[in-house]
């Protein structure tokens, strides 16, 4: 029941939306989510706001498909608590390092604790949901709906669990600013993504350059340099893709359950062991 | 010959997504008569022959005629061209006659290509140059075909190894290409791109209009208006992939940018970076894409990323999830990419055993600048640095340091997750590992960790220098050594015995059973024994410990030979210990290490000395006869090998006179015919007391009689290989002392009739000399120890499987170490780069070659002389100083080679002068070894035929210069002759356009083909190779007909150097004073210095 995420925090996330939520309006939700019923989301300042698309229901009178507006918002930490949180979570190497690598460390809770807080929704205490739509029910379906893809993007951007308990970007990187471990993480943070590397071939193109100078035979048959005497042996890899092993497994655009290392170790030990083209 | 071509053709057009071939081509000697006009390359070998080629010599498999067929197809190259003609390649030129123009067009010419494709597992065609390029490439190092690879494909062979290399590190990973479609842009970078490039105006009106066509189906075909298409695709990445293309660029001919699918106007080569990108990503995604995968696992990648990535021809997306994916993709690659690139300082594990065995290992973290490793400082230590102290060291490890840090610290744990452990603070100084997870570490993750650009330290018992293992020890010791009481018998002595028995060893200490057993079950694989930690395999030791059992009642006796064989195997279960007190260890440590050798001393008949390395080459060969090992003397021409040789016969002669031996049988000398005369010669000048005769010529014995007679009273039979070949029965009757095969290489090819007849000779001891690097030529290294020691190294079938396959096609250095480690013993090679060589050298060392003259040069020189006898006396004055004078230029022309005497433009072949012959020998020699030469002769006429002969018979590059060369053409000859980037290259100079203001220092070896008169007009040309203060050694070989007017005028020109040489003039002309009788002494022929 995991499509929507594949991280144990998003999960995480999903699994206390679940806990209180009845099953039918939870697979409702979730096919609202996975289809266009959803049609605009936008998350500012920590509020989910977003436009879904009803069912038209003669039978309740609805002839005209509706659009109902859906908030979500959850309960905020104090500025202070928030300090307090950051400042511990920035002692430990180990969590920043993870959240360098654009993961929430599975141990944060731990931070959290100490101070009497959580980051993960737990119950429905941490958040108030409203529809205009006329279920008496809340969570109602469309509510479900928008949870389900917020905890999509948090896969992607873990940061806005921050946000969305009332930190924003600029406080977050004021706060980790106040220790070395934290400045070493705003500093990534402020990397910028840059736009698309548009590209006018596929391939590297191959140039032609016009002949201003007709070149010595030996240059146009030997070339400049002589090759090496010898040929280094071939290196002997026991572990495979260690380039990619680097940046953890499940990268953003890994769409999968399964693990992409194991997969991509399959790919370079098929390529280097079973393809005749390389003999 | 054929010459086998090819590069890397990218598709013609300006398609998005722009593929290529790679297509073989063949130049051949033969011309082709093509209906004019006609733009078909004249030399190339047409599709019909280029198919037969490829199935039946090169063994390139055919799936279906068919198929094979339509990988033919027409290809333009842009050559250099003469006269509407292309010019021959560099290779195929030096099978040619004709020289090659300074002065050339460009011009493209058709050729019919063959497409290295290949079916793949998966599916369809696969390019498969990698593998094809890897078979030509054996093929043509073992000569197995009449063909020749070009420089271009060659390049190409190594390009690929490298690419392969590369792949095998897994340094590629999947890609998105992204490409904008938008229209205004577009149309801007098109007009931007077809100024830039003169593309003619048809070429730039189809781009626009395949740019139209894509842009109206990309946006009738997306639901978002796609503004661009992105593609999945393969990628390098990494430093190494960058440093070898920047590399390889300078490696590569042009003429491998030569090749278009269709010709350009105005004509054009590729870029050679770009080309070499091109062809890499190319052959990188056909490689990728063509890999079969198992069903099961295309089901673990279905509809992801990586499964788009694996589609053979990739379909682009339009869709805006598609851009999503992209920008993930990106920021992913963007981060190994920074992973990849440089940082200013090393992150280093530290693993430290414990001293208690119960205690937990530490795994410290450690931190240096690159640039100064020794400045290494442990994080523990960092973060109580005070605050100034630390911005120091901040300072020191560059900019962003700490942040840097953490991201490694975090990276490195995503690889090792252990590490998390240790991150759990605000600063991180290391973890601690259990006994288990320590083992792991070292056996694994360490291991993981260095390849991932970390550095790792681990503890010294731990490293391959370090590493106590677990062994079955053989001990051995010498056993006839000692023994035997008849002195003639002992002197005899052969066979060597090595009594060995083996033992349970560890770290190179003996164990007893009782305690393999309690390691065999103890519960850890790490176990500290006897004070110090080791890995235990436990599996291997008990198979060990059965080896061990067995082998307790077999015979423990071995053939030193087969003890050497033992030993060459050694390794990780086997170990070899002599006691050190034994006479086998020091015999190990003398054959392992010459220079333990105490160098003989200087043999009392010998007339001259010996230089201190051939006093210990002297020593080695007297040892190795004296412990019945047959070995090989490989020192560089012209570090006397015929001396050290002919002071090892008058050595043991000394010896064996001091035991009272008498009538050592002889020995026989097996040499090239070339060299037959000079052996005798170098016989009586060193060793006047050495009894030697020649047996050649058509007065040779006969009867089997007659040559025993003549074997009884000499002490030296010196003969031909061809002579051993037709008189084998002669030889073979004998047993001799020795036989030494002079040019050892004679018998490479173990099917001759040559090679097989050399074998049958019976001798006590074998001695094989050469001076080319055997080691390198598999093959002549097996035929020469299959002669020295039969068996050795196994059957040729053996060898051509433990050695040649793995060491030349697969490029295995773990045989390469055995075979090393098996001839080692055998082989004394001495290089005149050897430091301690040079020092026991002159700067100059010289040598004469004698030479004998061939029947044909005889009778011609008789001729002259006979002639000139009865003229002298009737001409006076003027006229007898100009007959004197054009008979020495006739004998001396008659010497060199009797096409030069004759003039009739006759074959300039060696088999009519031995100085050719000796010249072509010793040349190859020195090409095989790299070194560049001068070859200096006072007729301009010769070094016109020797150039050409050099070139066109023998393929070498090669320079000639003489009086009529002019100044430019000079100065370009000269400067690419000492190009460093020059092949090893012959540069033959007429003794007077070479003698001043001509610096050729590459060349390290001078020949004299002739003699001039005066020492110092030969002194003076010599120099060209040499400058005062630069320290090298050049070799000068000086060739001199026997029995002529050469060695006679040699002999003056020493005796007047004896006398302050003043007398002789700078030119022949003092000559002309001599009276009549003693210019006839002077001219006349000493028949008895005459071969066939």
């Amino acid at each position: 029941m995991s499509q929507f995420s594949r991280t144990w925090w998003g999960q995480r996330f999903i699994t206390a939306l679940e806990e209180f939520t009845d099953p039918g309006r939870l697979s409702r939700g979730r096919s609202y989510a996975s289809g266009s019923k959803v049609k605009s989301f936008t998350i500012q300042d920590g509020l989910v706001t977003a436009q879904v698309r009803g069912s038209v229901n003669p039978y309740y009178g609805v002839y005209k498909e509706p659009l109902y507006i859906t908030t979500i918002e959850f309960q905020p930490i104090s500025p202070a608590k928030w300090a307090a949180v950051i400042a511990l979570v920035a002692s430990k190497a180990g969590l920043i390092s993870k959240l360098l690598l654009n993961e929430i460390p599975d141990n944060i809770e731990e931070s959290f604790t100490l101070l009497g807080l959580h980051l993960l929704p737990q119950s429905r205490k941490d958040f108030i949901a409203h529809c205009s739509c006329p279920d008496y029910s809340n969570p109602c379906k469309h509510i479900a709906g928008v949870y389900y893809l917020v905890a999509a993007d948090l896969d992607r951007d873990p940061f806005l669990l921050f946000e969305l308990r009332g930190l924003s970007r600029e406080d977050l990187h004021k706060e980790l600013a106040k220790s070395p471990l934290g400045q070493a993480l705003v500093a990534e943070l402020q990397l910028a993504q840059h736009p698309p590397e548009a590209l006018a071939s596929y391939h590297t193109q191959p140039r032609a350059i016009a002949v201003k100078k007709a070149p010595g035979l030996r240059d146009f048959w030997h070339g400049a340099k002589r090759l090496p005497a010898t040929i280094e042996p071939l290196p002997e890899t026991l572990v495979a893709g260690i380039p990619v092993k680097k940046q953890g497994d499940f990268p953003a655009f890994w769409n999968r359950e399964n693990s992409f290392l194991a997969a991509m170790e399959t790919i370079y030990e098929q390529v280097r062991h079973k393809n005749p083209g390389l003999d | 010959m054929q010459i086998l071509h090819g590069t890397w053709i990218p598709q013609a057009g300006e398609e998005f997504v722009q593929s290529g071939g790679f297509y073989l081509w063949v130049e051949t000697t033969e011309r082709k008569r093509f209906r004019k006009p006609s733009q078909r390359h004249p030399y190339q070998m047409t599709a019909d022959n280029l198919l037969e080629l490829l199935v039946k010599e090169l063994g390139i498999a055919a799936p279906a005629e068919r198929q094979l067929k339509s990988l033919i197809s027409t290809k333009y190259f842009l050559l250099p061209t003469v006269e509407q003609q292309p010019l021959p390649s560099l290779e195929l030129s030096r099978y040619l006659e004709a020289d090659l123009p300074d002065e050339f067009e460009l011009q493209y010419w058709q050729v019919d290509c063959y497409q290295t494709l290949a079916p793949a597992k998966t599916y369809g065609l696969a390019n498969n140059v990698v593998s094809l390029l890897n078979d030509l490439h054996f093929i043509a190092l073992h000569n197995l075909a009449e063909i020749q690879l070009g420089s271009d494909l060659l390049f190409w062979f190594h390009y690929t190894q490298a690419l392969k290399r590369i792949i095998f590190r897994d340094q590629y990973i999947p890609a998105l290409k992204y490409r904008d479609l938008e229209p205004a842009k577009l149309a801007r970078k098109k007009r931007a791109t077809s100024a830039s490039r003169k593309t003619s105006p048809q070429t730039r009106r189809s781009t626009a209009k395949t740019a139209a066509k894509t842009k109206a189906t990309a946006t009738t075909q997306t639901i978002d208006s796609g503004k661009f298409e992105i593609y999945p695709a393969w990628e390098f990445i990494g430093e190494e992939y960058e440093t070898t293309i920047q590399q390889y660029v300078d490696y590569m001919p042009l003429v491998c940018a030569a090749g278009f699918s269709e010709p350009r106007d105005p004509i054009e080569f590729y870029d050679r970076e770009t080309l070499l990108r091109h062809f890499a990503e190319c052959l990188l995604n056909d490689i990728v894409t063509h890999t079969p995968t198992t069903q099961a696992f295309n089901k673990t990648i279905a509809d992801s990323l990586l499964a788009s990535c694996l589609q053979p021809n990739p379909q682009p997306w339009t869709y805006a999830q598609g851009l999503d994916l992209y920008k993930q993709w990106q920021t992913w690659r963007d981060r190994i990419r920074r992973t990849q690139t440089e940082q200013s300082f090393d992150l280093y594990f530290k693993l430290q055993d414990p001293i208690k065995p119960e205690d937990p290992w530490e795994l410290q973290f450690q931190i240096a600048p690159k640039a100064d490793p020794s400045a290494r400082l442990a994080l523990q230590d960092y973060w109580q640095l005070r605050p100034k102290q630390r911005q120091q060291v901040q300072k020191q490890m560059g900019n962003g340091f700490e942040q840097y840090l953490l991201m490694n610290l975090g990276y490195a744990a995503r690889i090792y997750p252990a590490l998390w452990e240790g991150l759990d603070t605000d600063q991180p100084t290391g973890i601690r590992l259990d006994l288990d997870a320590a083992f792991d570490f070292l056996k694994e993750a360490a291991w993981v960790l260095e390849n991932a650009g970390y550095k790792v330290v681990v503890p010294a018992w731990w490293t391959p220098e370090g590493r106590r293992r677990a062994k079955v020890r053989l001990k051995a010791r010498g056993k006839s050594l000692s023994g035997g009481e008849d002195k003639t018998k002992k002197y005899f002595s052969l066979e060597n015995l090595v009594e060995y028995q083996y033992e349970l060893a560890i770290g190179g200490e003996k164990v007893t059973e009782q305690e393999w057993n309690q390691l065999v079950t103890a519960k850890t694989p790490l176990v500290k024994f006897r004070g110090q930690w080791m890995e235990l395999d436990q599996d291997k030791m008990r198979q060990m410990l059965e080896f061990w059992k067995t082998q307790q009642q077999e015979n423990p006796e071995l053939s030193l030979l087969d003890f050497l064989k033992l030993t060459a195997g050694e390794g990780e279960e086997l170990e070899v210990e002599v006691d050190r007190q034994d006479a086998l260890s020091e015999m190990l440590t003398k054959l392992g290490d010459k220079s333990q050798l105490q160098p003989v001393d200087n043999p009392k008949t010998l007339q001259g000395n010996l230089r201190e390395y051939q006093k210990r080459g002297v020593s080695w060969l007297q040892y190795l006869e004296q412990i019945g090992l047959n070995g090989c003397l490989a020192d560089d021409m012209g570090l006397g090998k015929t001396v050290q040789v002919i002071a090892r016969l008058l050595q043991e002669r000394e010896l064996a006179k001091k035991q009272r031996i008498k009538n050592l049988p002889p020995t026989l000398l097996v040499a090239p015919t070339s060299v037959v005369g000079n052996w005798y010669h170098e016989i009586e000048k060193f060793a006047p007391g050495l009894k030697a005769a020649i047996h050649h010529g058509t007065e040779r014995a006969r009867s089997a009689q007659e040559f025993k007679q003549a074997c009884r009273e000499n002490d030296v039979i010196i003969t031909s290989f061809a002579l051993a070949r037709k008189d084998i029965k002669l030889f073979g009757d004998i047993q001799w002392h020795r036989v030494v095969l002079d040019e050892a290489q004679n018998i490479k090819n173990p099917k001759a009739d040559l090679t097989k007849s050399i074998l049958k000779l019976n001798a006590n001891h074998r001695l094989a000399l050469t001076g080319t690097p055997i080691e390198n030529r598999l093959l002549d290294l097996w035929s020469i120890f299959n002669f020295l020691n039969p068996g050795y190294l196994g059957n040729q079938t053996q060898f051509r499987r433990n050695f040649e396959l793995p060491i030349q096609k697969a490029n295995d250095p773990r045989q390469s170490i055995t075979l090393k480690k098996l001839v080692e013993p055998f082989i004394l090679r001495r290089v005149k780069t050897d430091q301690s060589i040079i020092k026991d050298l002159p700067d100059k060392v010289e040598q004469k070659l004698y030479c004998n003259l061939t029947k044909e040069q005889a009778s011609l020189y008789e001729a002259v002389v006979k002639d000139i006898t009865t003229q002298i006396e009737e001409v006076e004055g003027i006229h007898r100083k100009g007959l004197i004078l054009a008979t020495l230029t006739k004998l001396k022309q008659i010497c060199n080679h009797p096409m030069q005497f004759l003039q009739d433009g006759s074959d300039f072949t060696p088999e009519r002068s031995h100085k050719l012959m000796r010249l072509t020998e010793m040349v190859q020699e020195a090409i095989d070894e790299g070194e560049s030469m001068l070859i200096f002769t006072q007729f301009t006429e010769l070094g016109a035929s020797l150039e050409k002969y050099l070139r066109h018979t023998c393929h070498y590059n090669t320079y000639y210069l003489h009086g009529g060369t002019s100044r430019k053409k000079r100065e370009q000859m000269i400067s690419e002759f000492q190009d460093p980037e020059t092949e090893p290259s012959i540069f033959v100079l007429s003794l007077k356009a070479g003698g001043v203001g001509i610096t050729l220092t590459k060349a390290n070896r001078v020949f004299h083909f002739d003699r001039w008169w005066n020492p110092a007009v030969e002194d003076q040309a010599t120099d060209r190779a040499f400058r005062i203060g630069q320290s090298k050694n050049v070799f000068v070989h000086k060739f001199v007909a026997m029995g002529t007017l050469e060695e006679r005028i040699d002999e003056m020109i020493q005796d007047k150097k004896k006398l302050a040489g003043s007398i002789v003039g700078a030119d022949e002309s003092w000559l002309t004073e001599l009276d009549n009788n003693a210019f006839r002494k002077l001219i006349a022929l000493n028949r008895s210095a005459i071969m066939e």
